[in-house]
C-alpha cells in the first residue's frame, strides 16, 4: 500500500470538503470524518503492525505529520468561516453614516450677555471688580448724586419710568458708581464696572429699546487722567471691533462728567475711507465718557482735591449692532432662536 | 443749530478755511456736524421778464410767455396760474439743474416749445414751511434782468448744521459760533457795535419789577415803523438758520436774536395803552391770552409782563394777543429782559410753549448782551423798517455783569488731562477762546466772559483748554492704580450656572423685565408678594415687573413655537422684582424634544427631563439634598408639580404647565421650573469633600416593596436613608410597576441599596440587620411590605 498516495489523496479529498462547507456544525463533521477517532487517516496506523520495525517510526511520523497539516487546514477554514459569520452579522450593522445626529449642540449664550462677559474679562485683566446693583432706584441715586438735581435741563434727555415720585427704574448703571464710592467711604481708590439693565421711557422701535444693557466703568485715584481714559477706551474698541481700530473723542456734554466726550472708533467696515454704514464719516459713535464731575465725586464721599477719576458708559445692544449689522434692537428680546443661536463666539 | 456761512463770514473770514477743515474742527473742538449742504442745489438761474404771457393753444392751465433774460428773448410754457405778463421771474435756463438731478432741457410741451423753466421756491429746495407760496416766485419790480437769480436772492449760501450739547448755549447765537471759529483757527474775530441816530421824542417808559425772576428788563420805543418785507438777505439768512421770514418787525426780532441769544420782543406801543411796564408773577388761576388766540390759565409764579394794571405778554415764552403787532402798527415797544430760567422752562413746558425763545432763556443767557441786542435791533429797524428811535433807553438790570473769576493752576490741568503743557501753551488757548487771564508764576486767575454761561468752574475751564488742544492729541495710557481684579465667588457662580445650562443644550434668552399686569398675575406669582406697578408705563403690555422670568420665557417659547421651531428648550438668569428687594431668578422652559433626532422619533421632553436639567445644574455644585415636594400652583398642571427643597428651604418649583393655561400661549406640553439663585448660592459648601476611593466593589442588595400608589417615591427612600447607617451609600427606585399581580390602589417598587465601609468587606449579617431594620421602618412610616 502506498500511504503517501493514500494520504494524498486523502488530502485532496479534504481540502474538497472543506471548500463546500457553509457553517461550524459542517465543519465538525468533516473534522469528525478525517481527522477523528474514526477517520480513515486514523485507521491506516492499524497497518503499522505488518510493518517491519525499521518503518514503523517514519510510517507513524507521516501520519501523524498529515493529521497535523489536516488540522490545521481545518482550523484555517474555521477561521476563515468565523471571519465571515462576523462579516456577515457586521454587514447587517450598517449604517449610514451621512445621516444627521441627535441635536446635542451645546445652547447658545445670548449674545448681548457674551459681550458683556467678554468686557468684564478684558477689564478683570486690567484690574477690575464687576459691581452690580439693583435695577429699581431712588430719584436720589439716579439723577441727584449725579449732578441732575430735580430741574436739570438734562433730564428732558432721559425721560424715565417711575414707579412712585422717588422711585424709578434706573436710567442708567451709573447709580451703582455712586453706591460703590459710598461704599467705600471716599477712602480708596476706585476701579470699577457695571454692567446691567437699564431702563428709559422710550417707544419700541428699530433703533429703541425701553429696556437695553449698559457697562459702564468708574476709576478714581489720585491721578487717574483723562489720558487713562483713553487708553482704556481704546482697549474696548480694540477688543469690541478688532485690534487695527482707532478711536476719536469729541467735546459731548454729561452731566456728571467734565471734560465730557463722545467716543468713535474707526469704521471697521471702510477703515475709516467714509462707507454707508459710517455714513461717509469713516466713525462710528460707540460711547460716552468723561472725567468725573467733582460736584459727584464730593456727593459721593471723595474730596475733589484728592481725588479724580474717569467714567464711560458703554450701550452693548449698540456695539452688538454695529459689530454685525443687526439692523433693528428689538431682535435682541424677541428671542427668535433663529436669530439667537447665530452668535457663538 | 443750522448757520448761513454767509452770516458766520460777517464775523470771521473763512476764506482761507475749506469745507472740510470746518467740519474736522467743529466736530474734533466744539460740536458735532450733522451736515454741510448748499442752501439750495439749483445753478445756473437768471432773473428773466415776462414781456407777454398768453394762453396754451392746446392746454388750459398752461401759459406761453416769452421772456426776456438778459442776452436774449426766450419762448417759455409755465403752469402757474400766477403767472402774467410785466414780472420778474427766476428762469432756469436750459442746461440749469434743479435741487433732484432735475435737468432743465429745451421741450415742446403739447406741441409748443419751451427754452426753459419759470421756477417757484420749492423747485429751488426751499422747502414749503419758510414760504407759503403757491406757484412761481414773483421778484421786486427791480430786480436786475439777466442776473444770476440765486445771488440776488442771496441764496448762495452753506449751511453748517451742528448737534449742539445742552451746556453749549452759547452755540444758538452767530456770535458764539463765531467765538469758536476764532479759537479752533485761532484768526481774528470781529464783533461789529451798533450806531443808532435817535429822534428828539423822548422815551417815557417807566420799566419796573415786583419778582427776582425778571432780572433785567430793557425798553426802547421805535416810532413809525413801516411794515414790509425784510430784506432779501435777511430772509434768506433766517431761511438758512430754519426760520422762516415773516415780516421786517418780526425778522430782525429774530435775526438779533440769533446773532446774540438775546430773545426781543415787540408789543405795538398803542395798543399797550400805558408808560408803564410792570414786571410781576402770576396770581394762581390767572387767566391770559396769548399770540396764538389761546386762552391760558396760569399757576403761581408764572412771568408776566403788565402795563401797570393788565398782562400784555407771558414773559419769556409768548406775547400777549392784544397788544401784537399787526400792519396797521406804526409804533413799538421793544423789549429786551433776561428772566429766571428754571421758571420760564417750567412754565414753557407746562404750557407746551416751546419756542426759540424760550430754549434760550431756559438755557441762562449773556447779561451783556441785552441791551447790545435791543441796540443792535434798533439800528436794523431804522435801517430797514424806517424806524424813529426815541432818545432815551428804560430800563432796569440787576444782573451781576461781571465776569467769573476762576482759579486754575497748570499742575492741574496737566494731572487731569494727562498733558505736559507749557504754561504758554494755556495762555495761547485762553487767548484764543478770548478769555483774558493773569498769571501767577504756574497759577493762572482767568475772567470767563458772561457770553460763556456753562464756565462756573475749574473743571470746565480744563475742558475748554482740552477741547481745544483737541482730545485726539491726548496719549493714550492706562490708569496706574494698582489693584486686584475679578469676579466675585458669587459672579462666577452665576457664569457657572448659565454655562452649565448652556451646556445641557439649553440656549439663554434676554426678556423684557417690564410685563402685563394680568401676565405677572397669571403665572408663578409668590403668593403675598405685591408686584411692582409703573407710574408712568409707555403701554399696558408693559407696565409690571416681573415676579418671575418664567413670563417671558413662555412668550419666547410661543413665539418660536408659532415659527415652527420643533423645540424651545431655554433659560434666563434674571429677577424677582420687588420693592423692598430684587431676587436673582433662573427660570427655564422645555417644550418638545430635548434632543431632536430628525429622522426618527426623538421622545418629546417631560418632567422628567426637566427634573435632570436641574439635577445636573445642583450635582454641578454638589449639592445632593435636594427634595421634591408635590405641590399645587395656579395654573400649572395639578399633579405635575413640585417645590424644588433642600431641607426646609424652598428654592424653586417644577412644573408643567396647567393644559388650559398653556394652550391659551402654547398648544403644547411645557414644562417649567424656577430657582431662587441667590438663595442656592447660599446653600453652597466653598470646597470639595474628599473621600479615599475603596480598591473593592461595594455590595448592593435590591428589595421589592407593596406600598400605596400615592405615597412618594421620595418618603421610602428619605425613610431608608434615615434608618440606615453610614455603610448605606446609595437608595435608589429602580423600577416602579401597577397592574396585574397587585391590588388596585398599590405600587411596587424596586430600591437598588449599595453598601460601603471603608474598614473592609461588609458581613452579610452586618447587611442583613441593616436591611431588616430598613423594612421595620418602612412598614411603620410608609405602609411598605416586602414584595
Amino acid at each position: 500500500m502506498d500511504l503517501k498516495k493514500q494520504i494524498e489523496t486523502l488530502e485532496k479529498a479534504l481540502k474538497e470538503e472543506l471548500k463546500s462547507v457553509k457553517n461550524q456544525a459542517d465543519l465538525q463533521n468533516v473534522k469528525a470524518k478525517f481527522i477523528g477517532k474514526k477517520a480513515e487517516l486514523s485507521s491506516f496506523m492499524k497497518h503499522m503492525k505488518d510493518l517491519p520495525n525499521d518503518e514503523k517510526p517514519l510510517f507513524g511520523q507521516s501520519i501523524n505529520k498529515a493529521k497535523g497539516r489536516f488540522n490545521e487546514l481545518i482550523e484555517a477554514r474555521k477561521e476563515a468561516l468565523r471571519q465571515e459569520e462576523i462579516n456577515k452579522k457586521l454587514a447587517q450593522e450598517t449604517i449610514d453614516v451621512t445621516l444627521d445626529a441627535p441635536d446635542f449642540s451645546v445652547g447658545t449664550r445670548h449674545i448681548l450677555n457674551q459681550i458683556i462677559e467678554e468686557i468684564e474679562d478684558l477689564f478683570i485683566g486690567m484690574g477690575y471688580q464687576i459691581k452690580e446693583g439693583p435695577e429699581i432706584e431712588s430719584d436720589e441715586m439716579n439723577f441727584e448724586k449725579l449732578n441732575l438735581p430735580k430741574d436739570h435741563p438734562a433730564r428732558d434727555m432721559q425721560d424715565s419710568l417711575y414707579i412712585s415720585e422717588d422711585t424709578l427704574l434706573r436710567t442708567h448703571t451709573s447709580p451703582v458708581q455712586v453706591r460703590t464710592m459710598l461704599e467705600y467711604g471716599g477712602k480708596r481708590p476706585v476701579k470699577i464696572i457695571c454692567p446691567g439693565k437699564v431702563y428709559r421711557r422710550d417707544d419700541d422701535d428699530a433703533t429703541h429699546s425701553h429696556q437695553f444693557m449698559q457697562i459702564e466703568g468708574l476709576v478714581v485715584d489720585n491721578d487717574t487722567t483723562m489720558s487713562d481714559l483713553k487708553g482704556t477706551l481704546l482697549e474696548v474698541a480694540r477688543k469690541m471691533f478688532g485690534p487695527d481700530r482707532e478711536i476719536r473723542l469729541r467735546p459731548s456734554y454729561f452731566p456728571f462728567t467734565e471734560p465730557s466726550v463722545e467716543v468713535d472708533v474707526t469704521c471697521a467696515n471702510c477703515d475709516g475711507a467714509g462707507c454707508n454704514i459710517c455714513k461717509q464719516s469713516g466713525y462710528i459713535e460707540i460711547l460716552g465718557a468723561g472725567m468725573v464731575n467733582n460736584k459727584v465725586l464730593k456727593d459721593s464721599g471723595y474730596d475733589p482735591e484728592v481725588y479724580q477719576g474717569f467714567a464711560f458708559g458703554i450701550g452693548v445692544e449698540r456695539m452688538a449692532m454695529l459689530k454685525y449689522g443687526i439692523e433693528d434692537i428689538r431682535h435682541f428680546y424677541t428671542n427668535d432662536l433663529r436669530f439667537n443661536k447665530q452668535f457663538n463666539r | 443749530m443750522k448757520i448761513s456761512l454767509n452770516w458766520l463770514n460777517d464775523y470771521v473770514s473763512l476764506s482761507t478755511i475749506s469745507n472740510d477743515a470746518l467740519q474736522a474742527s467743529f466736530t474734533n473742538q466744539s460740536a458735532e456736524v450733522e451736515g454741510l449742504y448748499p442752501l439750495t442745489e439749483a445753478r445756473n438761474l437768471v432773473v428773466g421778464e415776462t414781456i407777454s404771457c398768453e394762453p396754451h393753444p392746446d392746454a388750459d392751465k398752461l401759459s406761453v410767455c416769452s421772456v426776456d433774460v438778459g442776452k436774449e428773448t426766450l419762448q417759455i410754457i409755465c403752469g402757474a396760474s400766477n403767472i402774467k405778463a410785466n414780472q420778474k421771474v427766476i428762469v432756469a435756463l436750459p442746461g440749469a439743474v434743479l435741487p433732484g438731478d432735475f435737468k432743465i432741457k429745451k421741450a415742446k410741451i403739447r406741441g409748443v416749445e419751451s427754452n426753459g423753466m419759470i421756477c417757484s421756491l420749492k423747485e429751488l429746495g426751499i422747502d414749503e414751511k419758510y414760504h407759503q407760496e403757491e406757484g412761481i416766485h414773483v421778484l421786486e419790480a427791480d430786480a436786475p434782468v439777466g442776473e444770476d437769480a440765486i445771488e440776488y436772492m442771496a441764496l448762495d449760501d452753506t449751511v453748517l448744521e451742528l448737534d449742539l450739547t445742552p451746556n453749549r448755549s452759547d452755540l444758538l447765537s452767530m456770535h458764539g459760533v463765531a467765538y469758536d471759529v476764532k479759537a479752533m483757527f485761532d484768526i481774528d474775530i470781529s464783533i461789529p457795535t451798533p450806531s443808532i441816530k435817535t429822534s428828539s421824542v423822548s422815551n417815557p417808559l417807566s420799566i419796573s419789577t415786583q419778582t427776582d425772576k425778571c432780572m433785567s428788563y430793557y425798553g426802547r420805543i421805535i416810532d413809525n415803523i413801516e411794515i414790509k418785507p425784510a430784506p432779501r438777505w435777511m430772509q434768506s439768512r433766517l431761511i438758512a438758520a430754519g426760520i422762516r421770514p415773516i415780516n421786517n418787525v418780526v425778522d430782525i426780532a429774530n435775526y438779533v436774536m440769533l446773532e446774540t441769544n438775546q430773545p426781543l420782543h415787540a408789543f405795538d406801543y398803542d395798543k399797550v395803552s400805558s408808560n408803564q411796564i410792570v414786571v410781576r408773577e402770576a396770581q394762581e388761576g390767572e387767566k391770559f391770552t396769548t399770540l396764538d388766540e389761546k386762552e391760558r390759565t396760569l399757576k403761581h409764579g408764572d412771568i408776566l409782563i403788565t402795563n401797570g394794571q393788565k398782562p400784555i405778554a407771558l414773559g419769556g415764552v409768548m406775547g400777549g394777543l392784544e397788544t401784537e403787532v399787526t400792519t396797521a402798527t406804526t409804533s413799538l415797544i421793544l423789549e429786551s429782559a433776561t428772566f429766571d430760567p428754571v421758571t420760564i422752562r417750567r412754565t414753557s413746558k407746562r404750557l407746551d410753549l416751546k419756542s426759540e425763545s424760550s430754549l434760550r432763556f431756559e438755557k441762562g443767557l449773556d447779561p451783556n448782551a441785552t441791551r447790545y441786542a435791543l441796540e443792535r435791533a434798533c439800528e436794523l429797524f431804522a435801517k430797514y423798517a424806517s424806524g424813529e428811535i426815541r432818545s432815551t433807553i428804560q430800563y432796569f438790570d440787576n444782573n451781576n455783569q461781571s465776569t467769573k473769576t476762576i482759579e486754575i493752576s497748570l499742575e492741574t490741568i496737566n494731572s487731569v488731562l494727562g498733558t505736559a503743557l507749557a504754561i504758554t501753551d494755556v495762555q495761547n488757548i485762553l487767548k484764543r477762546l478770548e478769555f483774558s487771564y493773569e498769571t501767577n508764576d504756574l497759577t493762572l486767575t482767568v475772567y470767563a466772559p458772561t457770553r460763556r454761561v456753562d464756565i462756573q468752574t475749574y473743571q470746565d475751564l480744563i475742558e475748554e483748554i482740552g477741547r481745544i488742544y483737541d482730545y485726539n492729541n491726548l496719549a493714550a495710557t492706562l490708569p496706574k492704580t494698582v489693584s486686584k481684579g475679578g469676579l466675585s465667588d458669587y459672579q462666577r457662580f452665576k457664569r457657572l450656572v448659565r454655562d452649565v445650562l448652556s451646556g445641557l443644550s439649553l440656549d439663554e434668552v434676554l426678556t423684557y423685565s417690564l410685563r402685563s399686569e394680568q401676565e405677572v398675575f397669571d403665572l408663578a406669582r409668590i403668593k403675598d408678594l405685591t408686584p411692582v406697578k409703573l407710574a408712568n408705563p409707555i403701554s399696558e403690555a408693559h407696565n409690571t415687573l416681573a415676579l418671575s422670568p418664567l413670563n417671558g420665557l413662555v412668550e419666547t417659547a410661543t413665539y418660536n413655537l408659532n415659527r415652527k421651531q420643533p423645540a424651545v428648550n431655554i433659560f434666563e438668569l434674571s429677577k424677582r422684582y420687588t420693592v423692598a428687594k430684587e431676587t436673582e431668578v433662573l427660570g427655564v422652559l422645555m417644550v418638545g424634544p430635548y434632543h431632536d433626532y430628525r429622522w426618527k422619533k426623538a421622545p418629546n421632553s417631560d418632567f422628567f427631563t426637566l427634573k435632570g436639567v436641574l439635577q445636573a445644574l445642583f450635582q454641578r455644585f454638589n449639592i445632593e439634598t435636594i427634595s421634591y415636594e408635590t405641590t399645587q400652583i395656579e395654573n400649572y398642571h395639578p399633579h405635575q408639580c413640585a417645590l424644588i427643597k433642600d431641607g426646609e428651604t424652598v428654592l424653586g418649583h417644577i412644573g408643567k404647565l396647567h393644559p388650559e393655561y398653556a394652550s391659551k400661549h402654547t398648544t403644547e406640553d411645557v414644562y417649567v421650573a424656577e430657582v431662587d439663585i441667590e438663595a442656592l448660592y447660599a446653600r453652597l459648601s466653598s470646597e470639595p469633600h474628599y473621600e479615599k476611593v475603596l480598591k473593592y466593589p461595594s455590595v448592593s442588595r435590591d428589595i421589592a416593596l407593596i406600598i400605596d400608589e400615592d405615597i412618594p417615591a421620595g418618603d421610602v427612600i428619605k425613610s431608608i436613608k434615615e434608618n440606615s447607617t453610614t455603610v448605606l451609600k446609595e437608595a435608589y427606585i429602580f423600577d416602579v410597576y401597577q397592574g396585574k399581580n397587585l391590588e388596585d390602589g398599590k405600587k411596587s417598587l424596586a430600591v437598588r441599596l449599595r453598601f460601603e465601609d471603608k474598614s473592609g468587606t461588609l458581613k452579610t449579617t452586618t447587611i442583613d440587620e441593616i436591611i431588616k431594620n430598613i423594612l421595620e421602618a418602612l412598614k411603620a412610616e410608609c405602609g411598605a411590605v416586602l414584595r
